[in-house]
């Protein structure tokens, strides 16, 4: 689903983004993408969405070559991958429906399958009762539901969460996190960006470790552990060994 | 293209921004009604100045003794002149008549005197640029069956000087017209550009949004392209309401002025009264409605590179 080959990323001002990173995500993974702020885990999602291009190496997501993917094209690509942030990026002036239908007005959606899938997705994330609320007339972890069921709504092959659980309480994370859990089950790849421990812990699933922009470890089932105390070379030693 | 979305989207974020959409409508507004006071002086000017121009005449007098061939040879050559755009012949009797006219009430004393008539024929010839006006002149200055008298008069009458500086005035003023024209009109598209450019830069996060979601530039171009057509209609419609109405308002107060300074301009008043303002309104409109439009798009374009 998302193939990275020596892919190198450096700012303006010298700051590196992603440094030689190389990684296979494959179809129906869910993927923890862990490390401290500025270690790369945006700039990666930044990436996967074209929103930045890299200086050096190569990145496949669902079969496109990213760097031979026309501008005009990237619409197509977004359309593919459903993304969730930590600041949710609702649009302020539209109701809760609104912001799911969209989605799916982007795509040309006839207004009768719209009419049909909105109370359907909102449904399942559990805001039936709040489809005509604005942003910010519900709680923070509410928008991100908001979120996902706009993200999820096309069934897109990839899923992508920056810092899903950031913004909201522990509790209400587990829920979002068990929402992300039942997607993947259905088949859509979700690769999760975050620092929050405890969940990465608990959850035992692939965990991808970035620091200063590379990628200082990839395991199965793994937990969050040990990856801010290392220095990152170590990492990379690890990780080519 | 799905119209009705895209216009529920202007219209929604037209009523949501309303300050904004006031702040819009009243710089279109502003900036249109100037270009349209402009463009209607200009217009007036114009008439103004051909209707001058156009009054430009000479006047080549003939000899009484002269025959009626060469007379008739003569209107042949004026009738054969490049530059002619009319002429007429006056005989010695309208000569009579148009003189005591401008004698007005004495004329019957003045002329009881007279045992003949003393006014000569004439011919009066209207060229189509007032600037040939020496050149046509000149060619009839050494003809013999013109009046010529040396030492009182000329028998080839024109008003060379007035000619002269009215036609360096009215160039001067045509030329000076056109800048302040373009320059307005620059004017108004970098102020609508402006006004457009910050109510959108308010509003980046929604368009940033709307690409992660996956919208192409014309889906979200669309809305904001119809929300600046929509106010760049509404204001240059008032505008060039109001525009017209003053054009209206200044004519009938010069009309029925009895200033005597506004008298010369009463003239050409009335010549562009009857038709210009009424092409003003779609002009201003038009125009209006196309910045508007044009302005949104290029404001987001910056924001719409991915």
């Amino acid at each position: 689903m998302i193939i990275f080959e020596n892919v190198t990323k450096v700012y303006d001002g010298d700051v590196v983004g992603m440094q030689d990173a190389s990684f296979h995500i494959e179809k129906g993974e869910f993927v923890f993408l862990v490390g401290p702020s500025g270690s790369g885990k945006s700039t990666l999602i930044k990436l996967v969405l074209k929103q930045l291009e890299p200086q050096q190496g190569r990145i496949l997501v669902a079969g496109r070559n990213l760097g031979t993917l026309r501008r005009s094209k990237v619409p197509l690509l977004r359309r593919n991958i459903g993304c969730v942030f930590q600041d949710f990026k609702l649009l302020p002036n539209k109701t809760v429906y609104e912001n799911v239908a969209y989605a799916l007005e982007v795509v040309g959606e006839h207004r009768r399958s719209i009419r049909r899938k909105v109370p359907e997705i909102l449904n399942l994330v559990g805001l039936s009762d709040k489809t005509n609320s604005m942003p910010h007339e519900i709680s923070g972890g509410e928008q991100q539901r908001v979120s996902v069921a706009r993200a999820f709504v096309n069934h897109p092959p990839l899923l992508l969460a920056d810092e899903p659980t950031g913004n909201i309480d522990p509790e209400t994370s587990i829920g979002i996190m068990q929402l992300l859990l039942r997607i993947n089950r259905t088949g859509t790849t979700v690769v999760i960006a975050t620092h929050d421990r405890e969940m990465v812990d608990r959850m035992r699933r692939r965990v991808i470790a970035l620091d200063g922009g590379r990628l200082v470890r990839d395991e199965r089932r793994a937990g969050y552990e040990g990856v801010e105390e290392r220095t990152g070379y170590e990492g990379v030693a690890e990780h080519e060994a | 293209m799905r119209l009705s979305f895209f216009l529920a989207e202007a219209f929604e974020s037209l009523r949501r921004n309303w300050v904004m959409t006031i702040a819009s409508i009243l710089t279109v507004l502003v900036t249109m009604a100037i270009l349209g006071l402009v463009l209607v002086t200009d217009r007036n000017l114009k008439e103004g100045t051909t209707s001058l121009k156009n009054r430009v005449e000479i006047e080549v007098f003939i000899k009484d003794a002269a025959t009626d061939q060469q007379v008739d040879a003569m209107r042949q050559r004026i009738q054969a002149l490049p530059q002619l755009r009319n002429f007429e012949f006056i005989t010695k009797d309208q000569a009579l008549k148009e003189f005591e006219a401008t004698l007005g009430q004495n004329a019957k004393e003045v002329l009881a005197n007279l045992t003949v008539n003393p006014l000569p024929r004439s011919f009066r010839i209207f060229v189509k640029d007032p600037n040939q006006v020496d050149a046509v002149a000149q060619q009839f200055f050494n003809d013999p069956i013109v009046d010529n008298d040396a030492g009182t008069h000329n028998g080839v009458a024109y008003a060379k000087q007035t000619v002269r500086s009215l036609l360096g005035t009215i160039n001067l003023v045509e030329k000076g017209m056109w800048v302040v024209t373009i320059l307005f009109a620059l004017a108004a598209v970098l102020l609508t550009s402006t006004t457009v450019r910050l109510s959108i830069f308010a509003r980046r996060r929604e368009v940033e949004i709307m690409q992660l979601v996956g919208a192409t530039n014309w889906f979200i171009r669309w809305p904001f392209v119809l929300e600046g057509f929509i106010t760049g209609f509404v204001g240059s419609f008032i505008a060039a309401i109001a525009v017209w109405g003053a054009n209206v308002l200044v004519f009938n107060w010069i009309h029925n002025s009895k200033l005597d300074f506004l008298k010369p301009i009463r003239y050409p008043v009335v010549v562009q009264h009857g038709t210009w303002p009424l092409g003003l309104v779609p002009t201003l409109v038009l125009v209006g409605a196309t910045l508007g439009a044009i302005g949104s798009a290029l404001a987001l374009r910056r924001y719409l590179r991915v």
